[in-house]
C-alpha cells in the first residue's frame, strides 16, 4: 500500500496520474455515458476512522460491519469459512479505478469458503462522512472452494451530512472453483451527491454457479460492473439488476461475461426506473469464444421513464465466435402504461399510489428471481 | 318519488378531435336499470369512458350531473369513489400486481372517500373470497397479478367481483357480454342481478338483445350517430332483435 497523507485533499485524477495510471475520459468509450467529469470534479480526503454502523438486516445472518472504509467489529467466527483482513492487493487487471483501490487500498477481507455456509454473510458498509468529502478504498478476496456454497450480501448506507460527495472505491475478486456455487446480493443506498464505482471481478471453474442481483438507489454516480469468466464447462452466471432513481443520478450497470468453454450458461435481467434529470446506462457485453460451443447467454434489459428529461443509455454488444449457440439479447423503455394507470384509477386508486404500485411490479419481477426467500422479501420491502 | 342519480344534458364529446358524442341527453333514477343499444360505431363505448373521465376523451360542452354534484370536475379516482364504476369490455392485464393487493388498495381508497375504517388484510381477504365464490373465482385466481393469463369469462368475473367488493352507486356495463359462452353469461348477470337493491342505478351497454335476457332493463334506448334517436321498454331490444339498427343509422 502507498501512504495517503490525511488531511489532504487529492484530486483523484491528479493522484491516478501520478501513480502511472490513466483514469478514463469522458471521451473513453467504456465509459463516456457515466459522467465521469461529477465523479472527479471534487478532491477528496481519506476517510477519518467511524465506528457507526449501518442499520441491521432482516434476516439471520453473519454481519461484519465496515465504516468509512476500515473494519469496526470483530469478525464472526463463521463455521465453513475462515475470514481474514487484508491490506494490500496486486491488481492483475487494466482496471484504472481497480489499480487505484490496489494502490491505495484502505483496507480489505479474505474470505474462503470452505463448504455450504448454514446463513448468509452480509457485509454492511456504511459511511458517516463527517462533514469531509472523503474517500475509501475496499477489497474483498473471495474464494469458493469446491463444491461450497454461500450467501453473500453487500449493504452500502450512510448517515449524518446527506450533501457531502464522498467516493467508495470497490473491488471484489470472486473465484468460485469447480462444482461450488455463489449468491452475491448487493443494496447501494448511498447519500445523494455520493459516488461509487464497484467492479467484481469472477472466475467461474466448471458447474459451477454464481447469482448476482444488484438494486441500486442512491448515489450521484454510481457504477456496478461485473465481469465474468466462464472457465469450464457447465459453469452459470445469473447476473440480475434494477435501479430506481428521480432525482439527477446516474445509475451504471456494466456488465462483460466471457464464455470460454462449451456448455457454459449466462443471464441478465436488468431493469431500471427513472424520474427527474436521471440517467440509467447499461452496458452488456457477451463474449463467445471459438471454442465454447453448445453456449446459451441471454440479456434483456427493461427501462420505465417517468420524465422528459429522464434519460436512458442502453448498449448490448453479443461477439460470437462460436457456432451452435443460443444468444439473445434484447432492450426496451417506455412510460408507465397509460391504460393500466387508468383502469386502477377507475376503481379509486389515487393516481401516485397507482403509479407507485405499477412501478413497485415492475421491479418486483426481477426481484422475484432471487432464490433465497428471506432476501427476495428483504429487496422487496427496499422499493 | 324518482329521484335522479345520473343527469346528461346536451354532452358533446370528442376523441382525436373528432366528434363522437353529440347532444346526448338521459337522465337515470336511483334503481333504475337502463340499456343502451346501437350500432357498432355509435360511441357506446366511448360514452362510457367519457363518463369515468378516460384521458383523451374531451367533453366539449353540455353537463353530468351525479347525485347532484358536477361529474365531469371530478378526476378519474374521485368519480369511483363517489360510486361510478365500469365494468370494462377489455379489462387490461397488470403483471406484477397480485389481484388481491389490488382489490385492496381500492377498496380501502373507496372507504377511506366514505370515512369508514380500512379494512385490515383478514377482513379484506374474507370479505373477497365470499364474494369470489359466488363468483367461482378461487384463491388461486386471486393470488395471480390482475387479469394476468385469465380467460375472456375469467376476466368477466373478475369485474364482476370488483363491482360486487366495491359497491357502487351506479355501473356502467361495456359490452359485459362480449367474449362470454352462455354460463358465464348467467354467472356474471347473476353477480350484477345481486347487486340490484331498488337504489343501486346501472348502464347496460350491449349490441344483443341476449344479455337483456339475464339483466332485464326498465328502459331500452337505441344510440346511433352519437344520441339517442329512440327510447321505450324492454320490448324494443326485441324488436330490434328482429329488424336491426338499419333504420336509425339512416335516419341521419
Amino acid at each position: 500500500m502507498t501512504n495517503l497523507v490525511p488531511n489532504i485533499a487529492y484530486d483523484y485524477a491528479e493522484l491516478a496520474k501520478v501513480s502511472g495510471i490513466e483514469l478514463p475520459t469522458p471521451k473513453t468509450e467504456a465509459w463516456k455515458y457515466t459522467r465521469l467529469r461529477d465523479l472527479l470534479d471534487c478532491p477528496y480526503t481519506l476517510c477519518t476512522p467511524s465506528s457507526a454502523t449501518g442499520p441491521e438486516l432482516p434476516l439471520k445472518a453473519d454481519v461484519i460491519h465496515i465504516s468509512n472504509g476500515r473494519l469496526v467489529s470483530a469478525l464472526p467466527q463463521v463455521a465453513g469459512a475462515e475470514i481474514t483482513v487484508i491490506d494490500h492487493v496486486e491488481e492483475k487487471t487494466h482496471h484504472p479505478f481497480a489499480q487505484m483501490n490496489a494502490l491505495y487500498l484502505t483496507q480489505g477481507l479474505q474470505i474462503t469458503i470452505r463448504r455450504k455456509l448454514s446463513r448468509p454473510l452480509v457485509l454492511n458498509y456504511h459511511m458517516s462522512p463527517n462533514g469531509e468529502n472523503g474517500f475509501y478504498h475496499w477489497r474483498n478476496i473471495i474464494n469458493c472452494e469446491k463444491d461450497s456454497s454461500a450467501a453473500i450480501i453487500e449493504q452500502f448506507t450512510y448517515e449524518g451530512e446527506v450533501k457531502s460527495c464522498y467516493l467508495a472505491n470497490l473491488v471484489n475478486d470472486i473465484n468460485i472453483q469447480a462444482g461450488a456455487s455463489l449468491q452475491h446480493y448487493k443494496y447501494q443506498n448511498e447519500a445523494f451527491k455520493a459516488n461509487h464505482v464497484a467492479l467484481h471481478e469472477i472466475t467461474i471453474a466448471a458447474d459451477g454457479k454464481y447469482e448476482s442481483f444488484c438494486l441500486q438507489k442512491g448515489a450521484n454516480i454510481a457504477r456496478n460492473e461485473t465481469e465474468i469468466s466462464l472457465n469450464g464447462e457447465g459453469a452459470e452466471a445469473v447476473v440480475n439488476a434494477a435501479y430506481m432513481m428521480n432525482g439527477w443520478a446516474t445509475l451504471d450497470t456494466t456488465t462483460n461475461v466471457y464464455h470460454y468453454q462449451p456448455h457454459t450458461k449466462s443471464s441478465q435481467l436488468v431493469k431500471g426506473v427513472v424520474g427527474g434529470t436521471a440517467k440509467g446506462v447499461f452496458q452488456g457485453r457477451i463474449h463467445i469464444a471459438p471454442n465454447a460451443v453448445c453456449t446459451s447467454g441471454t440479456q434483456l434489459h427493461k427501462a420505465m421513464v417517468l420524465s422528459d428529461d429522464a434519460e436512458i443509455d442502453v448498449k448490448p454488444e453479443l461477439e460470437i465466435f462460436a457456432d451452435d449457440v443460443k444468444c439473445s439479447h434484447g432492450a426496451a423503455s417506455g412510460e408507465i402504461d397509460k391504460e393500466q394507470l387508468f383502469y386502477m384509477r377507475s376503481r379509486g386508486i389515487g393516481e401516485e399510489e397507482a403509479k407507485t404500485l405499477l412501478i413497485d411490479a415492475y421491479v418486483t419481477d426481477v426481484i422475484n428471481h432471487i432464490t433465497d426467500s428471506s432476501v427476495r422479501e428483504w429487496f422487496k420491502s427496499l422499493i | 318519488m324518482n329521484t335522479p342519480l345520473l343527469e346528461i344534458e346536451d354532452l358533446c364529446a370528442e376523441v382525436c378531435g373528432k366528434q363522437i358524442i353529440k347532444d346526448f341527453n338521459l337522465t337515470i333514477n336511483e334503481g333504475e336499470v337502463h340499456a343502451i343499444m346501437g350500432p357498432n360505431g355509435a360511441g357506446k363505448s366511448t360514452l362510457s369512458y367519457v363518463l369515468c373521465g378516460k384521458p383523451g376523451y374531451a367533453v366539449t360542452s353540455g353537463s353530468v350531473r351525479f347525485k347532484g354534484k358536477d361529474l365531469l370536475a371530478m378526476s378519474v379516482e374521485e368519480r369511483a369513489r363517489e360510486g361510478v364504476f365500469l365494468i370494462m369490455q377489455y379489462p387490461v392485464e397488470i403483471p406484477g400486481v397480485p389481484t388481491t393487493t389490488f382489490l385492496k388498495h381500492a377498496v380501502n381508497a373507496v372507504r377511506k372517500h366514505q370515512g369508514l375504517p380500512e379494512l385490515d388484510t383478514m377482513e379484506f381477504l374474507k370479505m373477497v373470497r365470499e364474494e369470489g365464490r359466488l363468483l367461482g373465482i378461487d384463491n388461486e385466481m386471486l393470488k395471480r397479478p390482475i387479469n394476468v393469463g385469465f380467460s375472456g369469462g375469467e376476466k368477466k368475473r373478475m369485474e364482476t367481483l370488483e363491482m360486487s367488493i366495491l359497491k357502487p352507486d351506479f355501473a356502467i356495463l361495456d359490452e359485459a357480454d362480449s367474449g362470454l359462452d352462455i354460463d358465464a353469461l348467467k354467472v356474471v348477470a347473476e353477480g350484477v342481478n345481486r347487486l340490484r337493491d331498488g337504489k343501486r342505478s346501472m348502464l347496460v351497454i350491449t349490441h344483443y338483445q341476449r344479455l337483456l335476457n339475464y339483466i332485464v332493463p326498465d328502459f331500452v334506448h337505441v344510440f346511433a350517430d352519437g344520441h339517442i334517436v329512440r327510447s321505450g321498454n324492454k320490448d324494443l331490444a326485441l324488436e330490434l332483435e328482429q329488424n336491426g339498427y338499419a333504420e336509425f343509422v339512416k335516419e341521419k
